[in-house]
């Protein structure tokens, strides 16, 4: 395989200032990052250390293989909800290493709000099941919740994919053979009483473990029983008298220690067999990527640059590449493993359409997963297009995207906008990971045009009415539209509201493909089947 | 040397010592017997004597107390000899009386010299009157009423020591005479419970003082000759842990009074067998300590510079043989160094510390000899003395003796029981014992010296116990190659 | 994991972490590297510690570790971390020994005031026509014998209970 060279100068005057801007962008990413896992109320943090319970991150590193890596999943879940004051929607969500086993760790972080759960803390629960689902990831539940927020009970209890889904998951993860093991570290009452119970294993910590679907309070008004909590569900009860529980816990250390054995005896799953070779580091530094990125998100950028500091070797062996070159399209390996890439440069227009549906089922055939790198605007607009077959290719692609077997990992690296985000395997596709990089937008169309068409709408409605706008008036109408349209097309709202895994710092980019690549091969990947592609 | 009139010798020990008579009697072209407890049934002793005889007993101790018992055995086994080694029956002379009374030959003096050195009131009596120096004491039984009072006009520092004591069992020191009444009480209670004997005296000990000995051989033609001196002022709680010969503090002068002061001890006592005269030094004079009527624990340092098998010795002359040595036959070559190897822990107060030998490498070395009775696979229990072997190195000078026996005692492996070993070799190379400044205090000024620390060999010692310890190995063998290469990658 | 040695009175808590075709050691803050320990049988071998190569004896007595390195002998002592967990439990709260179920007493070994070891033998009990050992769950004094020889009990009940060591 050819390697890329790099066309990119590094001491150009561009560069530079791409650099000095998308650093800053990385360190503000950290900085929320940061300030979302360990900024808290003091009164919170003194309530742990008064229960005897650990900081949930502190948790999670006990549990943790110690010099392994941790890829936390939608840390900046809810960061533009609730006033801010539910930090990653009070869940923490990643993929680690328990006892050499790939594992999907999901813990209630007590030390917000409780660890109640609000609507987005049930969509991220929901969406790590999912991902345990469709990986086979075994998952441990660290469970410490006060219960749902019931003041927004209407957007998490009974949809379909609300508060109930959480159970159905862990049923079907059952049913797959794919173990839980859950340590109730806290109280989990209501529905989050069904959490450790149906989980193939679960561990109590004395004292502060509790389980019942209805605590003291909700006992004492429903028949006037009075009860303690740990009498009703603490874990001497649970351990020797309901069953319950499986295994009593001294402390959540050694809580934590019962687990990280339980997961020990757990039969690792078989690695579906992709093509491996050795693996290479790339040629080109990662950090390159902050002065590649253009500051101007407008500004076109050629997209191999960014494939050539993700993959082995820097090496990409391209399909097609005298082809409408709007989509780039070729072979490369993550860390041996060989992946099919599919990367925009720029607009989609009918030949990189089919270009794309045809390399996906290449890459179906040869069982090869599938790297989607986003930037694109859409697909082209116009009479010329359309008399091409624009929509009936897009079709195509749309197809051969959903109905694809291997896996798909995502990464919106700029633009994402219109039917670009599906064909280029969206959210709504089911790719096994989506992430983002912070500067990167999505939206059904870009910021200015949906402006423009916004802003039309009006001036038309105030026209039916005898009125005309003058341009500032116009412009009045504009910003605001701008404004809003801008901050809901952002990155950070994208992964408040779960569109995605999380936001990534570009550098990171390749270490978490490699977890999530290596993740993604627990699943056996089915025959190759679509349905008619329309010719 | 002359025909002996016994052809077997029964040995009425165990361990080390067992051994190192064998050996000579092998060498002698005699045959061993020997005695032991079950507990000692795995044991190198045991299998190297050439027929064994197992003794029942309360307690393994009490089955090598058991007089009537070996006697027995000493008659089953047709033996001609016995030879007590030292500790168990080696000092008592109704046990040496019974063994000639069954017509065997004990090696060792008569009953009556051992009687006279048993009771250190009347053995000091003894060196007294016959004009030798001892230190100045209150004896209890000169007159009880005034015992303490007398104790106290002799000036501090003083010792408390059983009248029947031995081997430093109920001795108490005395540095404030606020404490001399506890002191009393409680040497009266160790002497009752360890010898069934109640009286007392208290001598006045020196400051610095230094622990000489006299190893003296007598015949019963009334023929004693010295073997020169060894110095045993290493010591923990009365207890010697390094002999070495020459005594560092002798001029020739002074080593020639001693030894002279020594050999009138036994003559004058009649004395016959190996024996040693043990004085207190402090720096100008000796004072008469005590004599012990058997062999020592540390007689190999002696028999290193001489040349002169000990053993032998005490054979030729319990035969009824004269001393075919003369004074001037017997010559000191070189310094010679013995340290006990302990089961014990010396950063714990040398608390005795048990286990099972997993492995035993002793290091073959030029000048090097090792009186060991254990065996790998043996269990070391809290029964018996803890010593489990002596390591004793011959050198020219003796600043290379205490190196070459410090390397020897790192390159000894003993695993399976923690020991005194690393605490030895640390000694042999402290500044203050090689520039033999030593006296009987010399370990309690240094307490550091009994605290190892693992210093710079901490990284290695880790990295082996993780390497040989398989849950931490799996833990690690466990993680996915491409996670290990990760580390600990954060996002 | 985490693993813990117990040596000299001290505990270290370590790590192995796999390196290319060895290992690379973890404690204190500290990542030593290499670590490997090659021809290691009849308790010999050579370790190899960040480019130096030294020679180990050794020998393993359950979780007990004896190592003679750099001619000195040390012991450690592996610290499982589930059993030292279990055994803080035990000591804290089992004062007695209970009943595993139903049965009655066929003979009683201790009584009021004995001193006994974990594991020591306090009753025989039967149930189910099956005879069965009640051992003390930890060491301590008897304080009380609750049933005697004929009696039945029920699962739970507390056969006989423990008070701490006397001074």
């Amino acid at each position: 395989m050819q390697r890329i060279v790099s066309q990119v100068d590094t001491t150009s005057q561009d560069f530079r200032l791409n650099e000095l801007h998308n650093r800053r962008l990385a360190a503000e990413l950290k900085e929320r990052q940061r300030s979302a896992r360990f900024d808290r109320p003091t009164r919170d943090i003194e309530r742990l250390r008064r229960q005897n319970k650990l900081f949930v991150r502190d948790r999670i590193e006990a549990l943790l293989d110690p010099e392994t890596p941790f890829l936390e999943l939608s840390t900046l879940a809810g960061n533009k909800a609730y006033d801010g004051e539910v930090p990653c929607a009070g869940q923490i969500v990643g993929l680690g290493i328990v006892a050499g086993r790939e594992v999907i760790v999901h813990a209630d972080d007590a030390s917000v709000k409780g660890g109640a759960w609000y609507p987005l803390s049930v969509k991220k629960i929901v969406r790590a099941l999912d991902i345990a689902i469709e990986n086979r990831l075994m998952v441990v539940h660290l469970c410490d919740c006060a219960g749902g927020f019931l003041p927004l009970q209407a957007e998490f209890f009974a949809d379909r994919y609300h508060a109930g889904r959480i159970l159905r998951n862990q049923s079907v993860l059952a049913k797959m053979g794919v173990p839980q093991v859950a340590i109730v570290m806290g109280h989990c009452s209501a529905g989050g009483a069904y959490v450790p119970a149906l989980s193939d294993y679960n561990i109590i910590v004395r004292g502060t473990g509790a389980i019942f679907l209805g605590g003291p309070p909700v006992v004492e008004a429903a028949t006037g029983e009075v009860v303690s909590a740990e009498e009703l569900g603490g874990a001497d009860m649970h351990t020797r008298v309901s069953g319950t529980s499986d295994y009593f816990a001294t402390c959540e250390k050694h809580a934590i220690a019962i687990a990280r054995d339980i997961v020990a005896r757990i039969k690792r799953p078989t690695k579906e067999a992709i093509d491996q070779s050795a693996p290479e580091p790339p040629v080109y530094n990662a950090s390159e990527l902050y002065g590649i990125i253009p500051k101007d998100p407008r500004v076109q950028f050629n997209i191999l640059e960014i494939i050539a500091r993700l993959v082995d070797g820097s090496r990409f062996h391209e399909y097609q590449p005298c082809y409408d070159r709007s989509l780039i399209c070729g072979f490369a390996r993550l860390h041996g493993y060989q992946i099919g890439v599919i990367a925009n440069n720029g607009v989609l227009q009918n030949h990189s359409v089919l270009k794309g549906a045809h390399f996906i089922q290449l890459c179906d055939e040869n069982r090869t997963p599938l790297l989607f790198l986003q930037n694109t605007t859409g697909f082209m607009v116009g009479r010329e297009y359309e008399h091409g077959g624009i929509t009936k290719h897009g079709a195509n692609l749309i197809m051969a995207v959903s109905a694809a077997s291997v896996p798909k990992l995502t990464v919106i690296c700029n633009g994402s906008h219109g039917a670009g985000t599906y064909a280029m395997a969206g959210r709504a596709f089911d790719p096994r990971f989506l992430f983002t990089w912070p500067q990167s937008r999505i939206s059904a169309m870009g910021a200015e045009q949906a402006a423009g068409v916004l802003t039309h709408v009006k001036a038309r409605q105030l026209a039916r009415d005898g009125g005309r706008l003058s341009d500032q008036e116009l412009a009045a109408i504009r910003e605001p539209i701008m404004k809003e349209y801008r901050a809901r097309s952002s990155a950070y709202y994208a992964t408040s509201e779960l569109w995605d895994d999380g936001i990534l710092d570009p550098v990171d980019t390749r270490d978490a493909l490699l977890i999530a690549l290596s993740a993604s091969l627990n699943t056996p990947i089915e025959a190759p089947r679509y349905g008619v592609f329309r010719m | 040397m002359q025909k002996l009139p016994f052809d077997t010798v029964l040995i009425a020990n165990r361990g080390e010592i067992a051994v190192r008579i064998i050996k000579t009697l092998r060498k002698l072209g005699l045959r061993s017997a020997i005695i032991y407890h079950e507990v000692d049934a795995a044991t190198l002793a045991v299998s190297m004597a050439d027929t064994a005889i197992a003794l029942e007993g309360s307690s393994p101790i009490a089955a090598y107390l058991d007089a009537e018992q070996i006697i027995a055995s000493a008659r089953r086994a047709n033996v001609g000899a016995l030879h007590p080694g030292y500790g168990f029956l080696s000092e008592s002379a109704e046990f040496a009386r019974a063994v000639a009374s069954a017509g065997i030959t004990f090696v060792g003096p008569t009953p009556e010299s051992i009687e006279l050195m048993g009771d250190k009131i009347r053995a000091r009596r003894f060196v007294q009157q016959a004009g030798f120096p001892v230190a100045p004491a209150a004896v209890e039984e000169d007159e009880p009423e005034t015992f303490v009072s007398r104790a106290r006009d002799l000036g501090l520092p003083l010792l408390v020591k059983p009248s029947a004591g031995g081997g430093g069992k109920g001795m108490q020191i005395v540095r404030d005479l606020g404490t001399l009444d506890d002191a009393i009480a409680q040497a009266r209670r160790e002497g009752l419970r360890y010898f069934g004997d109640g009286r007392l005296y208290v001598e006045r000990c020196a400051e610095k003082p230094r622990h000489i000995e006299v190893q003296v051989l007598g015949d019963s033609f009334g023929n004693v000759v010295h073997l020169f001196e060894r110095e045993c002022s290493v010591q923990r709680r009365f207890q010697k842990i390094i002999e070495e010969t020459p005594s560092p503090a002798l001029s020739a002068e002074l080593r020639k009074r001693v030894c002279e002061v020594a050999v009138g001890v036994a003559r004058n006592a009649n004395y016959r067998n190996a024996g040693t005269v043990e004085f207190i030094f402090d720096g100008h004079e000796f004072y008469f300590l005590e004599m012990n009527t058997r062999l020592q624990v540390e007689h190999p340092v002696t028999e290193m510079v001489t040349g002169i098998d000990l053993v032998a010795e005490q054979l030729h002359v319990a035969a009824g043989h004269e001393l075919a040595l003369s004074q001037s036959d017997i010559v000191s070559n070189g310094h010679a160094i013995e340290v006990r190897l302990y089961a014990e822990a010396p950063e714990r107060e040398y608390a005795p510390t048990t286990g099972k030998i997993l492995m035993l490498e002793y290091p073959e070395c030029e000048g090097v000899r090792i009186d060991s009775g254990i065996v790998q696979g043996q269990k070391i229990t809290t029964a018996f003395d803890p010593m489990l072997a002596k390591i004793v190195v011959h050198s020219a000078t003796r600043r290379e003796a205490a190196l070459k026996a410090a390397h020897v005692m790192r390159q000894l492996v003993l695993l399976g029981c923690e020991t005194n070993a690393d605490f030895l070799a640390r000694l042999l190379m402290d500044d203050t014992f090689l520039s033999g400044q030593i006296h009987t205090g010399y370990l309690d000024e240094n307490p550091h010296l009994a605290i190892g620390q693992c210093g710079s060999d901490l990284p290695a010692i880790l990295a082996a116990a993780a390497l040989l310890t398989k849950p931490v190995r799996d833990s690690a063998d466990a993680v996915p190659k491409l996670h290990a290469e990760l580390g600990k990658w954060r996002n | 994991m985490r693993h813990s040695f117990a040596l000299n009175a001290e505990s270290y808590e370590l790590w192995l972490s796999p390196g290319q075709r060895d290992y690379r050691l973890h404690f204190g803050g500290e990542v030593i590297a290499p670590v490997a320990l090659s021809h290691h049988f009849n308790g010999s071998g050579m370790l190899e510690i960040a480019s130096e190569t030294v020679s180990v004896r050794f020998a393993i007595d359950g979780d007990v570790l004896h190592l003679h390195i750099h001619g000195r002998t040390h012991i450690l002592r592996y610290r499982d971390q589930l059993r030292e967990f279990d055994l803080s439990e035990v000591l804290a709260s089992h004062d007695a020994a209970q009943a595993p179920m139903p049965g009655v007493v066929v003979a009683v070994r201790v009584s009021r005031g004995d001193a006994v070891s974990p594991g020591a033998t306090l009753m025989l009990v039967e149930s189910m026509k099956l005879e069965f050992v009640v051992r003390a769950p930890r060491g301590g004094v008897v304080d009380r014998v609750h049933f005697e020889v004929g009696e039945s009990f029920e699962q739970g009940a507390a056969l006989v209970t423990f008070s701490d060591e006397r001074r």
